[in-house]
């Protein structure tokens, strides 16, 4: 009776500490996969965000100056801009509060963008300054 | 914008505009008319020549006018509030618009055999012997180029075999002159802006030809004043930059830049 109690003690003991292990295995995969950078550059995508936020309206991109000719801050202008300071300028005192919840553009993309899109269209805007090429295969 | 300083001087550039027309109905929609005239020019820097260059650039006048025909029309434009009395945008106010481009396009695609045939806010596109650079798609594929330029009113290059072999790449490198990007997506392989070697399709978007026109028509401000050609591109100095960057690996006639 005692040999079967503790025979099954153990066998419990052993099933356990399996279970254990190969949970353990599993966790670590999972902080494996959550470890994996998902947010990947694709210029076109990129270049679509910019497009539907419209900021090429106003910051012309066909400038090769820092200024427009009224003083008004280029397409170009913002790619000489750190980045830190565009994403100061652009996404959070977001253009004197127009596009703030209680703003003229309240309901604009700028305010549901990720992290991702953030950090995409703030690539998009430094390349503008950089000698990027465009190739055709 | 820079305009003609004397009357009867006429303006030359990329992008002249004339008959300049901004209508307001006064429920969120801007109306844009205009005349333009795009000029691309192409200068010829094969070391054995190119004898069907002529086909070649007519095929590409054709295609640039056909995908620009007809305008464009994009909503949500974020934009300086238009003053339809004063005929002008208020720097201190944005507004949401949605704009239809009703614009009349002439397209010239001309040779030119030297440099100083070239002014500095014209658009060119170089035909060259072979480039070399490569690039890495966005499926971590290595890709040779035919064509290659930098973007936004940069000075565009396409070897001239390649262009043979593909008619549609002089349009495609012009395309990105006037701040079109590339794509790579699978599902878009018809586009004309489809830069890897399956591409099956020859598809301008609305989207993207709403992209051009916002481009074409510049500084929006200035519009309605008078007729105007685009800005300094400082197109002479950028294409001898261009064209002898070491990591593009442009071959092409020296003894014909000149």
């Amino acid at each position: 009776m005692q040999l079967s109690i503790i025979k099954l003690s153990l066998g419990s003991l052993l099933l356990t500490l399996l279970y254990a292990c190969s949970n353990e295995i599993k966790n670590n995969e999972d902080v494996k996969k959550k470890k994996a950078d998902t947010c990947k550059f694709y210029r076109y995508n990129a270049g679509q965000i910019i497009s539907n936020l419209g900021c090429k309206n106003c910051h012309i991109r066909m400038a090769i100056e820092e200024k427009d000719e009224y003083g008004a801050i280029t397409f170009i202008g913002l790619a000489a801009m750190d980045s830190l300071k565009i994403v100061d300028y652009a996404f959070t005192k977001k253009h004197k509060g127009w596009y703030s919840k209680s703003g003229t553009f309240k309901g604009s993309k700028m305010d549901t963008l990720s992290d991702c899109e953030i950090k995409s269209v703030i690539r998009y805007i430094k390349d503008a300054g950089r000698d990027i090429p465009m190739s055709s295969q | 914008m820079r305009f003609a300083m004397l009357q009867n001087q006429p303006l030359t550039g990329g992008i002249v505009a004339k008959n300049l027309r901004i209508s307001d109905n006064g429920n969120g929609e801007l109306s844009l008319y205009g005349d333009f005239t795009i000029t691309l020019k192409v200068l010829d820097l094969t070391t054995n020549g190119a004898p069907n260059l002529n086909s070649l650039m007519t095929f590409t006048q054709q295609v640039i006018s056909n995908k620009l025909r007809g305008g464009g029309y994009k909503s949500g434009v974020s934009i300086h509030k238009y003053n339809e009395n004063q005929k002008a945008f208020n720097k201190n106010k944005i507004w949401s618009y949605s704009i239809r481009y009703n614009f009349n396009f002439m397209v010239n695609v001309i040779q030119i055999n030297m440099l100083s045939q070239l002014k500095g806010n014209d658009f060119v596109l170089a035909v060259v012997d072979t480039i070399g650079h490569q690039f890495t798609d966005q499926y971590g594929q290595i890709q040779g180029s035919a064509g290659l330029t930098q973007g936004a009113g940069w000075p565009a290059a396409v070897s001239y075999n390649s262009w043979l072999r593909n008619k549609y790449f002089g349009a495609h490198e012009f395309f990105h002159t006037l701040d079109l990007n590339d794509i790579e997506d699978g599902n878009k392989k018809n586009r004309l802006m489809y830069h890897l070697s399956d591409n099956s399709g020859h598809v301008i978007s609305d989207a993207e030809k709403g992209d051009m026109m916002q481009y074409i028509v510049g500084n929006i401000n200035d519009m309605a004043k008078k007729e105007y050609s685009n800005i300094n591109l400082n197109t002479v100095s950028r294409v001898r930059i261009f064209l002898n960057k070491s990591i593009y690996a442009i071959k092409y006639n020296k003894a014909k830049f000149r």
